[in-house]
């Protein structure tokens, strides 16, 4: 079963750098339902640096940059502009979606054909350090929220941002110290993506790993740590479908292994009591 | 909304979707002018051009209309595209059984698309109302579920057994809906769409059962202060919301694609939330807007084969336009005293 865990753990890990970024936003108070639209643009960075001459590193580097300005964006309009947050991040997986899509026919011209990059290099178990550095975050994500000031900062802009500004914090700030952090992991999300499960770009790559990232932090009810388990779990459904659609028949139906990621989110949803554990002034703007 | 705001913001926004065509024309190396041109008459300069942009409005303005009547009420449905899905799911489990009588077909073929539209939102209603979790998150995880359920349907229970593509039985021709005019695709199905808007646009701004919808989302704590009974007028707007988009999915099996394939949508659901936004959450100005983004879609195609644009502007521009309307909203919120 190695095979299936080094799949499993592979396909975890770009689910899990985008969902610790959005628990971070989430925690700061904001939320970005856009998340699979930052995913796509770095998918697409990565890509298109790569066809550009860059090796796998750079690439990484390259979608972590685009990530970071698809953060900047998000905070400009979502955070210091103050407009509703669920609706730019509806808008920004259209523009997402539209830009890669714009941008691979660019470069890949009318022919269609499946351009393939080069992948990140293995190091252990078969799989690239990115993968454990994947791992290593929410850890990095915990101690920094329980251990550090700025986290303390962080937490209180998501609890209390009234208090947070009397004391002379910037809300704003703080959110959009989040938000950048949140693109740049969710853009590296995308290029791991396509720098080791599918060395290529397709337009809608991600296929809806973004929404999952989401539902990935109600299940850890915004708790760093339990968002390993949840990524595990939708990492291994998917893995389990890969492998029940190249070894052909089955009994139970095709159909039902393709949508489990999704349906084992929606009874995360609902088994996590919706909002228990939710910073109390998430989605609200900032004073 | 007041008179040079309603003037205002069609034109604003006219004027921002032909400034980004016009940079993204010139990011692809081609120029500005031409692009437009081969834009213009792409989605409007023949009767097929205009058939198409007729064509493809149909899906857009009821999704839109579903999300305005879901917007009002406060109830935030990010599921149109899952609820789309069903609908033309179900309409194309219904339409080839009954295929003996046209017309009980269409009409048992829309009746399915709606209820499984509303049937499909029905656990996010559910989980909000009871276990309060948020229906931003339960409705895009069941697109995701809608998407792969289609997915598995076309090679499943609903494959046509004749032929090697998963895809659904094909509806007869006697079933599916003639064209409007000669020389077009559009069909009946873009009024049956244009008018349902317009049946919203009265329900929410002339009925006792629209200023009620209309009192739970602007003010939720006084319409329980004055007894309003709010879980069921949300229930009713995510139900109504569902059905619309249901309706979108069986009309475009019935008069655009004769059956249900894999991938199916191409995100209708996501631009008919898109143009609610940009139409403001009214049914008549959403439905335009919808009307604007299917142009846009039949225009990119043209424009694409013409001049070398890609015809991604079709899905990146409105998602640029809802941006500068959100923006400009929030500022002018703030500013108002």
């Amino acid at each position: 079963m190695s095979g299936f865990l080094a799949v499993t753990i592979l396909l975890a890990a770009p689910l899990l750098l985008a969902a610790v970024g959005e628990l971070l936003l989430e925690r700061a108070g904001s939320i970005q339902i856009g998340v699979e639209g930052t995913m796509l643009l770095g998918a697409f960075a990565a890509f298109a640096a790569s066809q550009k001459g860059a090796g796998p590193h750079a690439a990484l580097g390259a979608a972590i940059l685009t990530g970071l300005l698809a953060g900047a964006a998000f905070a400009l309009f979502a955070v210091a502009g103050r407009a509703d947050p669920v609706l730019v991040g509806t808008a920004w997986n259209l523009v997402g979606y539209g830009a890669t899509a714009f941008g691979y026919r660019l470069i890949a011209g009318a022919t269609g054909s499946v351009l393939e990059i080069a992948s990140l290099p293995p190091v252990f178990l078969g799989l690239p350090v990115a993968v454990f550095l994947a791992f290593l975050a929410p850890v990095v994500l915990e101690l920094f929220l329980a251990r550090t000031r700025p986290g303390l900062a962080v937490t209180a802009a998501g609890e209390n941002p009234l208090a947070l500004d009397a004391l002379g914090g910037s809300v704003v700030a703080v959110r959009s110290a989040a938000s950048l952090a949140a693109g740049a992991l969710a853009g590296a999300g995308g290029a791991v993506l396509v720098l080791t499960v599918s060395p290529a770009f397709v337009e809608g790559v991600t296929a809806g790993r973004g929404f999952l990232a989401l539902a990935l932090v109600v299940f850890a009810r915004w708790k760093p740590l339990r968002l390993v388990p949840g990524a595990l779990l939708i990492g291994g459904a998917t893995a389990l479908a890969y492998r029940l659609q190249a070894g052909g028949a089955t009994r139970i139906p095709y159909a039902v292994f393709l949508a489990l990621p999704g349906i084992l989110a929606l009874f995360a949803l609902a088994i996590a009591r919706g909002r228990g554990g939710a910073p109390r002034a998430l989605g609200t703007p900032a004073p | 909304m007041s008179a040079p705001r309603r003037v205002l913001v069609p034109a604003a926004a006219a004027g921002a979707a032909i400034a980004s065509l016009a940079a993204l024309a010139l990011l692809a190396g081609a120029s500005p002018l031409d692009a437009l041109r081969a834009l213009a008459s792409g989605s409007a300069g023949s009767r097929a051009a205009l058939g198409e942009t007729l064509l493809r409005s149909t899906g857009l303005v009821l999704t839109a209309a579903g999300a305005c009547l879901a917007l009002r009420t406060g109830v935030l449905n990010i599921g149109l595209e899952g609820q789309f899905l069903a609908g033309a799911a179900a309409a194309a489990a219904v339409g080839p059984a009954l295929a003996g009588i046209p017309l009980l077909a269409r009409a048992a073929m829309l009746l399915a698309a709606a209820a499984a539209g509303a049937l499909w939102v029905l656990p996010a209603a559910v989980l909000a109302a009871k276990r309060n979790v948020p229906e931003v998150l339960s409705t895009i995880l069941l697109n995701l579920i809608a998407a792969t359920a289609v997915s598995g349907l076309v090679r499943g229970a609903l494959r046509d057994p004749v032929g090697d593509y998963p895809q659904s039985r094909a509806l007869p021709d006697a079933v599916r809906l003639a064209p409007l005019f000669g020389g077009g695709r559009a069909t009946a199905a873009v009024l049956l769409a244009f008018l349902a808007a317009a049946l919203l646009a009265v329900l929410l701004s002339a009925t006792p059962l629209g200023l009620k919808l209309r009192a739970v989302g602007l003010a939720p704590a006084a319409s329980r202060a004055i007894g309003l009974p709010e879980a069921r007028l949300k229930l009713l707007a995510f139900a109504g919301s569902g059905a619309l988009a249901g309706l979108a999915g069986g009309l475009e099996v019935l008069a655009v694609t004769g059956r249900l394939y894999d991938p199916f949508s191409a995100g209708t659901g996501y631009a008919g939330l898109a143009a609610a936004l940009l139409g403001q959450a009214q049914p008549v100005p959403s439905a335009l807007a919808g009307l604007f983004f299917a142009a846009l879609g039949a225009g990119s195609s043209a424009m694409q084969r013409d001049t070398g644009v890609p015809a991604a502007v079709a899905s990146l521009v409105p998602g640029i336009l809802v941006l500068a309307v959100l923006a400009a909203r929030a500022r002018a919120g703030r500013s108002a005293p």
